[in-house]
């Protein structure tokens, strides 16, 4: 009208008192599951990248001390041969402190690993990991090592990107899902809307308003108490992750995910409130479209 | 003149639901520039009369025209088209209350798109003509009952309607307002807009010369004739 006020008196209502408050949540829960599906997408890349350019190669030691000997000095040879494939960056056999440190968690400090039938352990990193490259380390271990098995990580690499990948799907549900039930709030608080000023819509529809001037009135009213919530909602997520990034800093775990955002992925998480604002106007929309074609 | 009929009914019906007929075979031709009354105890029909003029319902069975078109055939936007040349003073005046006078008499202008500006200009006019000049910022609940009215009617006329439709606009008026309330309709109507008065007030009615349509459980007749409209062989009950 004159001054800012609408001529529908939506803002006195009951339902724009919670319906800030609903989108708030939806869309904290809405940002905290996309933020859980990119941190699982970068740390799958990050465990795909950091392991499968590696693999392990164990190799029975023997029972006697000049078995497991005679085998380190093969293994030693086997090395150099490794070195000479193009894509091998290090080939390196784990040294006695090495696995000392691998094994102490089990045996306690100070083993002397000669007295137990430890296998030794090769650890191979390639600058790029390919079918031709394993082929030829698989020919070579077979042929110098017979009885040596190589672990190129990817069953459990397999198993964890799998999960990751489950766990990112289900955070993208669940942002659709948190986007489906705050559509049906607002049909909900809409119809409410329409129920009570149900006597204004039909004056104004009396008066000659056409149906897109009425929807708008709803539409903008919607549009105002979701951007209002949406943003408390994604304050309220960031400060979350803000707290999230503080506990797992101290714990400082190669394996925990990191919760720093590019600005894209701050884009994109932006884009949630912006978004939900845009389904409640059109719901909103639509909502009072399809009720005011039922009247003549 | 044009004496195309502003309003026709032809074999209309009407009831809510399943119930009996509100109307009954009404058969009514109102002209441009005409006043009736329209007279009935209540619940005999005269609001449900009215909302079918005021498109409020359509009627059941039977031809409604407004205009020359047949209600109908109006797709949505016409029909909101045809609605802003109506204006329709409500028994109970149907005001906003969160807005002020001259934001509730704008109304029919803003949902046009009109300019703020001009809109301002024309209200603020009317308000004056109507003696509210000093209550343009006041909200209806801090109005008089007088001065609602008022309010209501200025809202209803502001957006100069072809057609005016009063449902018992007299009811909560003593006499002398009433009268002075239908001088004022009398001075629209000299202006070209045709009038509709539905009141159960016929003594009152009966002081003024125009035709008065009576409704009974439904039908309605024609009970007397102004001497305008007796030239008119075409207006009247059919």
């Amino acid at each position: 009208m004159f001054g800012s006020r609408n001529d529908v008196p939506l803002d006195k209502d009951a339902s724009s008192r919670f319906l800030p408050w609903l989108i708030a949540v939806m869309v904290y829960l809405a940002t905290m599951s996309l933020i859980v599906a990119l941190t699982m997408n970068k740390l799958a890349n990050r465990w795909d990248q950091g392991l499968s350019n590696s693999l392990t190669i164990q190799v029975p030691a023997g029972q006697s001390p000049a078995e497991r000997l005679a085998i380190e000095k093969k293994t030693v040879l086997l090395l150099q041969e490794f070195k000479k494939i193009p894509d091998v960056k290090k080939a390196e056999m784990l040294t006695d402190g090495e696995l000392n440190k691998l094994l102490e968690p089990w045996l306690g400090k100070d083993v002397v690993l000669h007295d137990l039938p430890i296998p030794l352990l090769i650890s191979i990193e390639l600058s790029q990991s390919s079918a031709r490259t394993l082929d030829a380390i698989n020919a070579l271990t077979a042929q110098n090592l017979p009885t040596a098995s190589i672990d190129d990580h990817q069953r459990w690499l397999g198993n964890l990107l799998g999960l990751a990948k489950i766990i990112g799907t289900v955070s993208l549900l669940v942002v659709l899902l948190v986007g489906g039930a705050a559509a049906l709030m607002v049909i909900l608080v809409t119809r409410m809307g329409l129920a009570i000023h149900r006597q204004v819509v039909e004056l104004f529809h009396l008066m000659g308003a056409q149906d897109a001037y009425i929807a708008n009135r709803f539409q903008l009213h919607a549009l105002k108490l979701s951007m209002a919530g949406g943003f408390a909602g994604l304050l309220l997520a960031g400060l979350t992750i803000a707290a999230f990034s503080t506990l797992l800093g101290q714990a400082n775990s190669a394996l925990l995910p990191s919760f720093t955002l590019t600005a894209t992925e701050w884009g994109l998480l932006l884009l949630i409130p912006v978004g939900a604002s845009l389904v409640a106007m059109i719901t909103a929309r639509l909502t009072v479209l399809r009720s005011l074609a039922l009247m003549p | 003149m044009d004496f195309k009929p502003l309003v026709r009914f032809q074999d209309v019906h009407l009831r809510y639901g399943n119930g009996p007929d509100v109307l009954h075979q009404v058969n009514l031709t109102l002209e441009p520039g005409s006043f009736h009354f329209m007279v009935g105890p209540s619940g005999a029909g005269k609001s449900s009369l009215l909302r079918l003029m005021y498109l409020a319902h359509r009627p059941t069975t039977g031809r409604l025209s407004l205009f020359g078109r047949d209600v109908s055939q109006l797709d949505r936007k016409e029909t909101s088209m045809l609605r802003r040349r109506i204006g329709i003073i409500f028994q109970d005046f149907r005001l906003l209350d969160h807005l002020t006078a001259l934001e509730n008499v704008a109304l029919p202008l803003t949902i046009t798109g009109m300019p703020l500006e001009k809109v301002r200009r024309n209200v603020s006019e009317l308000l004056s003509w109507v003696g509210l000049a000093d209550n343009l910022d006041s909200k209806p609940p801090t109005l008089s009952g007088g001065q609602q009215q008022r309010v209501a009617i200025a809202r209803a006329v502001i957006g100069r309607p072809s057609l005016l439709l009063a449902d018992e606009p007299t009811g909560n008026l003593d006499d002398k307002i009433a009268e002075r309330l239908l001088f004022l309709f009398e001075e629209l109507n000299k202006r070209g807009t045709t009038i509709v008065v539905a009141s159960h007030n016929e003594a009152l009615v009966n002081r003024f010369n125009h035709p008065v349509f009576k409704i009974i459980n439904g039908e309605v007749r024609l009970i007397r004739s102004a001497p305008v409209i007796e030239q008119n062989t075409e207006s009247g009950a059919a």
